[in-house]
């Protein structure tokens, strides 16, 4: 005979796993998203290898970027549940930051830059975008889902 | 025959093991990367300040590169919190197992 504490034991423990699981809610991996990031990333260091030169000389390579990356940017935020990878596009690309888009406005607006904060620049955009690539590389694919 | 408090016992022995393997994979990892990002830090900090003070670099050139560094900070804690969810989606799942491979266990 099964006792009334054990029922609520079992009750308790089936009510935990739901809330986790709710609580824990995340896109699950998209190649096309990793893709995605993957060629941006080497896309925009290459334009970034640039700045030392004068910007006017590559405005439209790097219109070209910033449409690419607010593609990926609307991409990711039109998956569900997919609001962590979102945000991070959105600090990555934002133009009053410092990372990829505080870095383009700055070209432009200095019209071209020193080698060396070029370099380091470099760095601190690849590791922005291994964060991105990180994270999707490390969500549950649909398959393993049961 | 076995009854429903043997199996709570092997659920909860399970459980612990389960547990155990999976929060200590965890906890490495979490130091490992904490870890690797202040050494990170503490090296692009060293660099920066010496290129500034031989004027390799400018004052907004540090500034940016400052400013940065704290966005990549806020990138990477996004990073972990999101991998955090996916364990803990992980873990259900593997609970989940381990509930039915205790009752297959005991009562199969």
């Amino acid at each position: 005979m099964i006792k009334r504490n054990q029922i609520t034991a079992l009750h308790l423990f089936i009510i935990s796993t739901i809330l986790l699981t709710a609580c824990s809610s995340i896109s699950v991996y998209s190649p096309e998203a990793y893709k995605q990031a993957v060629d941006l990333k080497i896309e925009s260091l290459n334009i970034m290898s640039s700045a030392t030169m004068p910007f006017s000389d590559y405005e439209e390579d790097v219109a070209f970027l910033k449409t690419e990356l607010s593609k990926a940017y609307e991409f990711a935020k039109g998956r569900p549940n997919n609001e962590i990878s979102t945000k991070q596009w959105e600090i990555l690309i934002d133009e009053n930051r410092n990372l990829l888009g505080g870095f383009l406005k700055r070209w432009e607006n200095d019209e071209t830059l020193s080698e060396m904060f070029v370099t380091e620049a470099q760095k601190l955009v690849s590791d922005a975008f291994d964060t991105i690539i990180g994270l999707e590389s490390g969500k549950i694919s649909p398959s393993e889902l049961k | 025959m076995p009854t429903f408090n043997d199996f709570l016992s092997i659920v909860k022995d399970d459980l612990l093991e389960f547990a155990k393997e999976n929060l200590d994979e965890y906890k490495d990892e979490l130091l490992k990367d904490g870890n690797d990002f202040v050494k990170k830090t503490k090296e692009d900090l060293e660099r920066w300040t010496a290129a500034l003070a031989t004027g390799v670099l400018s004052q907004a050139d540090l500034e940016f590169l400052l400013k940065g560094k704290k966005d990549l900070a806020e990138m990477e804690s996004l990073k972990q919190l999101g991998l955090s969810k996916i364990r803990i989606s992980k873990i259900t799942n593997g609970v989940i197992d381990v509930v039915v491979g205790s009752a297959v266990k005991t009562f199969l």
